[in-house]
């Protein structure tokens, strides 16, 4: 078959993000969870205008096309995941372009903080047992599950300065 | 050039599930330029970062509770929020003109707001929030009630020039997201992006300015 011309050809924008889990997430399930939030925003036909493709996903952050009109409608779709596979995760739209590789030059060049696995006993501000840290951010298990069970997420997060004893 | 972005209601530990220091550097990094603590009533604390607005998001279970509970938080933190829900609660936090933001008062059996209600809050100078958690903790019949009640009140509240803010009502940094997708979801409102922009910059500017104010004739 004979490719379209360019003139006849839509016209992408490729959505550059990054993600935010609690356990590091598979790119399958993210992969079926944006079209999941989106079938569920906009429906099938919403979906079919959208034209949305996965284009890359690392572990970290990733790369989504969509038809150039409806850049909006991609970023509130990313912004309405909330959860993938019962694990918390926050996905961050950093940039918008109109090729794969301006988008990874440009927006996807991000220096990766190192998660580090820790294992101390706290008592400030909640007793537990801090087992994260990533940058300035650490993350502790409480003994007492009531916040943690509020905020529907798994660990209480603080930062270096919480706690002057982890350092 | 960038506005100043402010998500104005976020639950710190203890009642949500991060510290003030740990939601305002997630914060810092989307693109917001502050943050303000609003803890329901029950859990209020003093458990605060010196860069955070202090706030109160006030929980009560009738008209005279409210009243009492804004008479002792107005003099000790900046941002004074309601909990809403309950139509009578709605109507006396409009009525009140040291209450700032009346939040999702779209949680009753109906929009919460009418004509009446936002043609107060407008005198009052009290701003309609719209929390957008229920985005991506709710499920689908849940998500389109709410949507549809606050596209009432957004109408409105338009109609009758009542400000507007937008806040992500974060339990957690899962739950902040940045001012750009805040805009995108604000734009399944009517609401254009002039106007989304103005509900997370000048709109809380506002707020806090008009405290800093009252602050100011209290001493």
């Amino acid at each position: 078959m004979k490719p379209l011309r360019p003139t006849l050809r839509d016209s992408f924008r490729y959505v550059a993000f990054t993600l935010n889990s609690e356990e590091p997430v598979r790119t399958r399930d993210l992969q079926a969870e944006i079209f999941d939030a989106a079938k569920s925003l906009f429906g099938d036909v919403g979906v079919s205008k959208l034209g949305i493709k996965f284009v890359m996903f690392d572990g970290t952050k990733g790369l989504v096309r969509c038809r150039y009109q409806h850049v909006s409608e991609l970023q509130a779709t990313l912004a309405s995941i909330g959860k993938i596979e019962n694990n918390r995760v926050g996905v961050t739209v950093v940039g918008t372009s109109g090729t794969i590789k301006a988008a990874i030059e440009k927006y996807l060049q991000i220096d990766e903080k190192i998660r580090r696995i820790i294992s101390s006993y706290v008592t400030v501000p909640v007793s537990g047992k801090a087992v994260r840290m990533r940058g300035k951010e650490i993350d502790i298990i409480p003994e007492d599950r009531e916040i943690v069970d509020r905020a529907d997420v798994r660990f209480i997060g603080i930062t270096i300065d919480d706690n002057e004893r982890l350092i | 050039m960038m506005p100043d972005y402010v998500d104005i209601s976020v639950h710190a530990f203890p009642e949500g599930a991060d510290t003030p220091k740990r939601l305002n550097l997630v914060a810092r990094s989307l693109g917001f330029t502050a943050i303000g603590l609003t803890a329901h009533s029950p859990y209020w604390s003093q458990f605060s970062d010196s860069n955070a607005i202090s706030g109160i998001e006030i929980v009560a279970h009738s008209v005279r509770d409210l009243r009492k509970k804004i008479a002792f938080f107005s003099d000790t933190v900046a941002v004074i929020s309601v909990h809403g829900g309950d139509e009578q609660i709605n109507r006396a936090a409009c009525t009140d003109d040291r209450v700032d933001l009346l939040m999702h008062p779209e949680r009753g059996k109906r929009g919460g707001l009418n004509q009446v209600t936002a043609k107060i809050a407008e005198k009052n100078g009290v701003a309609l929030g719209l929390s957008f958690g229920y985005f991506w903790k709710t499920g689908q019949v849940a998500r389109s009630r709410m949507l549809a009640f606050q596209h009432q009140n957004v109408v409105l509240c338009q109609k009758f020039g009542v400000p507007i803010v937008i806040t992500s009502d974060a339990y957690s940094h899962f739950d902040l997201r940045a001012p750009r997708q805040l805009k995108a979801l604000a734009r399944l409102l009517p609401l254009e992006d002039t106007e989304a922009t103005a509900a997370l910059s000048s709109a809380p500017r506002n707020i806090i300015k008009r405290s800093a104010q009252k602050e100011e004739e209290r001493a």
